[in-house]
C-alpha cells in the first residue's frame, strides 16, 4: 500500500500512508487510539474505499472497493469480536466461505466439509478440535483458531487481526501465537494489531507504527526496544494536549467503591474518588476496565458484590435511571450504537439526560432546548449548522462534545467516562480535556476508564491500572505513560507499584 | 433558477418534507376523482369518505407512536372485534350501556399492559407477543358470541357511530380529536421526546437514565385502549357487533402507519402522516367503487401506491443524507 490518502467530512485521518508486508511476515501495526491504524486496515478489506493511493498484491495493482474484492484478493480480515455462527459446528463454519464458491444449490457434502475442515486445522497444529461441534460450545481461544482455520480454507494469502487476544488468557495467547507462527512458515502474510507490546515483540518480525494518520517509524523487532516504538507511537502530543492544572482536590470522597465484584470480570475492585478530582483507569481491552463504569451506574447489574457510597451514604445500583437520581453521569464508549440519538436533533441530544427541565408549564419548549444548545455551541465549540441539526451527521469528535456536555448539569456530581476521546480528533480531544479539568475545578468528581495510557496520564490526578478484573497498580502523582503500560504487563500481585510515578 | 432548484430540494428534505409530499400526492387524488367522477365532490360521498375511514384511522392514531417507539401491536384490530362484542353481551345483560363501553375499553387496556409487559420486562419480541394476543382475543369473541352477529341498539350510543355534528360524522370528530390529542402529547410533551428517542436507539436511552420500558408499556396500552374505542364506534355504526368485523383490516391499518412515513425500525413517523395516508387509503377505495373497478383492483392498486410511497421515502432520506 502506498501514498494512501483518506478523510473523513473534511479531516484528513491518513495522509500519504506506506505500508507493505512480505509473504511469511508477521508485521504488528501499531499506534495509538486515533492514529489511523483501523482505518488503513479498514482499506486494505474494502469496508472503506481510499481517497488517494494505491495498493498491490504481489506486485499487481488491485482495487478493492468492496470486502467481496479483499476476500476475492486473498485478503482475510479477523475484527476483534469472534465473528463466528456459535450454532453452526466447527466444520460448518470453516466452511461457510467455501460454499460461496459453488452453486448456491450445491448438495452440501457432510464428509467432504469434514475433511476440508481437518485438514486445515491439522496445518495449524489444531487437530483436536473437534469438526462437528456447535462452535459455541469451545473456548474463545479455540474460537479464534476456528476463524484462522477459517480464512484458510478460502486460501487467504494475507491475514488481518485487531486485538486477536484481548479476551485470552495468557496461555490460550500462547496457543494462538503458535498458529500465527505456523502459519508464517507456510508462506501467510499476518498483519497483526495490538495495544500490548509484549506479545507483539515476541510474535512480530517487523513494527509499522502509525501516528496521527502519518507513518511515524518502521522497526525490525530484533532490532529495536519498547522505548524506541513507545516514543514513536506518542511523539510529543502529550505536551500540546493537556494543560497543567494545579489539582482542585477536596477533602471528603463523593465515590468510595470498596471490594467490589461483578461476575468474573470485576474482582475486589475498591477506588475513591473526592469532589474535583479526575481519577483514571487504565485498562487494555479485555482487562474488565470496560464494565466498571457500566456496573457504578447500573447499566450492567446482577452479581454485584462490595460495598458502593456516594457522598457518604450507602448506594446499590439498580438501573441507570437511579444512578441519574443519585447523581452520577455516564458517557459510554460506544458512542455511535450506544450514546448518540441519531435521527434527533443536537438540542434533543443535549436536553436528553435532563428533558423535564427543559419545560414550559405542563409542555416541552423547543425555546428552552435551543436555548440551552446554542449555550453549548458557542462555549463547546460545537461545529453544527445549528440547534436543530440531525445528530447523525456531526462529525465524531462534534458528537462526542455533545454525549459529555448533555451530563454537565448541577445534579450531575460524579461523571464518568468510559473512553472518553475514542474516534475523536485532536481538536475536540484537547477541548474535551480541558472542560473536564474546568469542571473538575468547579467540583465534579470525574472517573475516567480508557485504554489510552496517554490520556489517563496526562488528564488525570491519580491514576489506577486494571488487568483481568483487578487494581494492579496505583499511582498518586502523574504517572506517566511507560510505567502504565508496564503495570499492565506486570503479574496480579506483583503489580501492585509504589505510589511514585516516574515523571 | 437554481434558488428555486435549491428551494425545491429544501421542501423534499426538509424535516416535514415526508407529510408535505403525502399532502401534495392527497390533493393530486382529490383533483383526479373530482375530474373522472361527478360524484365524488359532492358532500355525501366526502361524509362517507370521513365515516368510513374514522375506524382505520382511530387505530393506526394510536399504533404510531408505538412503531416510532419501536413496538408493534397487532392485536388492536381483534381488540376492536371483542371490545364491540362484550358492549352487545354486557348491554344484552341489563347493563347500562356507557358501563359497558367502560368495561370494554378497560378490557383493551388489560390486553395493553399484557402486551407491553411481555415485550419490555420479559423481551419478548413483539410481533410474536401481538400475534398471539391478537389470536387469543380473536377467539375470546369467537367463544362469547359463538360467531354470531350480536344487535347493540341504543340511540345515545349509536349516535357516536351514526350522528353528526354540524354535518360532519360523529366517527370523523372522534377519530380527529384523538389525533390531535396524540399530536399534542408526542410532539408538545417531554412524553412525546421519550418516544422518538426510545425507538432511535433503545440502549442510548437507557444509558442517558429514560425510562424505557415505561414509555412502551404506556404506548401498548394507549394502542389497544383505541383499539378499543374503534369497536365501540363500529359497533355503533352498524348497530350490531361481529366478532371478526375487525380483523380484516388489520393489515390496512399497519399499511397506513409505514405509508404515513413512520419507520417501523422505530425512531421517524408522525401521527399527521398516518391520518394523511389513512384519508388517501380510504379516498382511493372510494373513487375506484365509484368507477366501478372490482375491489379485487382495488387491492392490487392499493399494494403499489405502498411500494412507491416507501420507494419516494427511502429517495428523500438518501436525498437528506448527502
Amino acid at each position: 500500500m502506498s501514498g494512501i490518502g483518506k478523510r473523513f467530512g473534511g479531516v484528513a485521518v491518513l495522509r500519504d500512508v506506506a505500508f507493505h508486508v512480505e509473504a511469511g511476515e508477521i508485521v504488528a501495526l501499531l499506534g495509538a487510539n486515533g492514529a489511523g491504524k483501523s482505518t488503513l486496515m479498514k482499506i486494505l478489506t474494502g469496508v472503506y474505499t481510499l481517497d488517494e493511493g494505491r495498493v498491490e498484491i504481489g506486485g499487481k495493482p488491485v482495487v478493492i472497493a468492496e470486502p467481496k474484492d479483499a476476500v476475492g484478493a486473498g485478503i482475510s480480515f479477523l475484527p476483534q469480536e469472534i465473528s463466528l455462527m456459535p450454532e453452526m459446528t466447527v466444520a460448518e463454519n470453516i466452511c461457510l466461505g467455501l460454499m460461496g464458491r459453488q452453486s448456491s444449490l450445491a448438495l452440501t457434502d457432510r464428509a467432504d466439509m469434514d475433511a476440508t475442515a481437518k485438514r486445515v486445522l491439522t496445518q495449524i497444529g489444531f487437530a483436536h478440535i473437534p469438526t462437528f461441534e456447535p462452535v459455541g460450545h469451545l473456548s474463545v481461544a479455540e474460537q479464534r483458531v476456528v476463524e484462522i482455520a477459517r480464512a484458510l480454507a478460502t486460501d487467504a494469502r494475507i491475514l488481518v487481526m485487531d486485538e486477536p487476544t484481548a479476551a485470552l488468557s495468557e496461555q490460550d495467547a500462547q496457543t494462538l501465537f503458535d498458529a500465527l507462527r505456523s502459519l508464517r512458515d507456510g508462506g501467510t502474510s499476518i498483519v497483526y494489531i495490538s495495544h500490548y507490546l509484549s506479545e507483539v515483540f515476541k510474535l512480530a518480525d517487523r513494527i509499522e507504527v502509525l501516528r496521527d494518520g502519518l507513518n511515524a517509524g518502521s522497526f525490525r523487532t530484533d532490532q529495536t526496544d519498547v522505548d524506541a516504538v513507545l516514543e514513536a507511537m506518542l511523539g510529543r502530543v502529550a505536551d500540546k494536549l493537556f494543560d497543567h492544572r494545579a489539582s482542585s482536590r477536596r477533602d471528603g470522597e463523593f465515590l468510595t467503591v470498596s471490594n467490589l465484584s461483578w461476575r468474573d470480570k470485576l474482582t475486589d475492585v475498591s477506588l475513591g474518588v473526592r469532589p474535583g478530582e479526575i481519577v483514571g483507569i487504565f485498562g487494555l481491552v479485555g482487562s474488565g476496565v470496560e464494565h466498571l463504569g457500566k456496573v457504578i451506574f447500573g447499566a450492567e447489574t446482577g452479581d454485584v458484590s462490595g460495598t458502593i457510597h456516594l457522598d457518604g451514604s450507602p448506594y446499590y445500583p439498580r438501573t441507570p435511571s437511579y444512578g441519574k437520581s443519585r447523581g452520577i453521569g455516564y458517557v459510554t464508549a460506544e458512542r455511535k450504537t450506544d450514546g448518540i440519538l441519531s435521527e434527533l436533533s443536537v438540542s434533543q441530544n443535549l436536553a436528553a439526560a435532563f428533558w423535564s427541565d427543559y419545560r414550559n408549564g405542563p409542555f416541552a419548549s423547543r425555546t428552552a432546548e435551543s436555548r440551552l444548545a446554542h449555550r453549548w455551541i458557542e462555549s463547546f465549540g460545537i461545529r453544527t449548522s445549528g440547534p436543530d441539526q440531525i445528530m447523525r451527521f456531526l462529525s465524531g469528535g462534534n458528537q462526542q462534545k455533545v454525549c459529555v456536555a448533555r451530563w454537565l448539569h448541577e445534579d450531575v456530581r460524579l461523571l464518568i467516562l468510559e473512553e472518553p476521546t475514542r474516534g475523536v480528533d485532536l481538536g475536540a480531544r484537547r477541548d474535551i480535556y480541558h472542560w473536564l479539568g474546568d469542571y473538575a475545578a468547579q467540583g465534579l468528581a470525574i472517573l475516567i476508564l480508557s485504554s489510552d495510557a496517554e490520556e489517563i496520564a496526562g488528564l488525570c490526578d491519580r491514576a489506577l491500572v486494571m488487568n483481568r478484573g483487578r487494581i494492579v497498580g496505583r499511582f498518586d502523582a502523574n504517572a506517566d505513560t511507560a510505567a502504565l503500560m508496564a503495570a499492565t504487563a506486570s503479574d496480579q500481585r506483583q503489580g501492585e507499584m509504589p505510589a511514585s510515578g516516574t515523571q | 433558477m437554481s434558488t428555486q432548484r435549491r428551494k425545491i430540494t429544501q421542501l423534499l428534505t426538509g424535516p416535514a418534507s415526508g407529510v408535505l409530499i403525502l399532502l401534495a400526492f392527497y390533493i393530486a387524488l382529490l383533483v383526479l376523482f373530482t375530474f373522472i367522477s361527478p360524484f365524488f365532490m359532492t358532500t355525501r360521498n366526502l361524509t362517507s369518505i370521513a365515516s368510513n375511514v374514522a375506524f382505520i384511522g382511530l387505530m393506526a392514531a394510536a399504533g404510531t407512536p408505538l412503531i416510532i417507539a419501536g413496538g408493534l401491536d397487532l392485536s388492536v384490530a381483534a381488540v376492536a372485534g371483542l371490545s364491540g362484542v362484550l358492549i352487545a353481551l354486557l348491554n344484552a345483560a341489563g347493563w347500562p350501556i356507557w358501563f359497558a363501553v367502560a368495561a370494554a375499553i378497560g378490557m383493551g387496556a388489560c390486553v395493553g399492559l399484557a402486551n407491553g409487559f411481555l415485550a419490555t420486562r420479559l423481551k419478548l419480541n413483539p410481533l410474536i407477543v401481538t400475534l398471539a394476543t391478537m389470536s387469543i382475543v380473536g377467539g375470546v369473541a369467537l367463544i362469547l358470541t359463538g360467531g354470531l352477529t350480536k344487535p347493540v341498539m341504543q340511540p345515545s350510543f349509536n349516535w357516536i357511530g351514526q350522528g353528526r355534528v354540524f354535518g360532519v360524522p360523529a366517527p370523523a370528530l372522534l377519530m380527529l380529536s384523538v389525533y390531535i390529542g396524540l399530536a399534542l402529547l408526542i410532539r408538545m410533551t417531554h412524553f412525546g421526546r421519550y418516544v422518538y428517542a426510545v425507538g432511535g436507539n433503545p440502549e442510548a436511552s437507557r444509558l442517558i437514565g429514560l425510562p424505557v420500558n415505561r414509555v412502551q408499556v404506556v404506548l401498548y396500552v394507549i394502542s389497544a385502549m383505541s383499539g378499543a374505542v374503534a369497536g365501540a364506534m363500529l359497533a355503533a355504526m352498524l348497530g350490531a357487533a361481529a366478532p371478526a368485523a375487525a380483523s380484516p383490516h388489520l393489515l390496512t391499518v399497519i399499511a397506513a402507519i409505514i405509508l404515513g412515513g413512520t419507520s417501523l425500525a422505530g425512531g421517524r413517523g408522525s401521527v399527521w402522516g398516518t391520518l394523511l395516508a389513512v384519508l388517501i387509503l380510504g379516498t382511493l377505495n372510494n373513487g375506484l367503487t365509484l368507477n366501478n373497478v372490482s375491489s379485487f383492483w382495488q387491492d392490487v392498486t392499493r399494494g403499489v401506491v405502498l411500494i412507491l410511497a416507501v420507494g419516494v421515502d427511502q429517495l428523500r432520506i438518501h436525498l437528506q443524507a448527502r
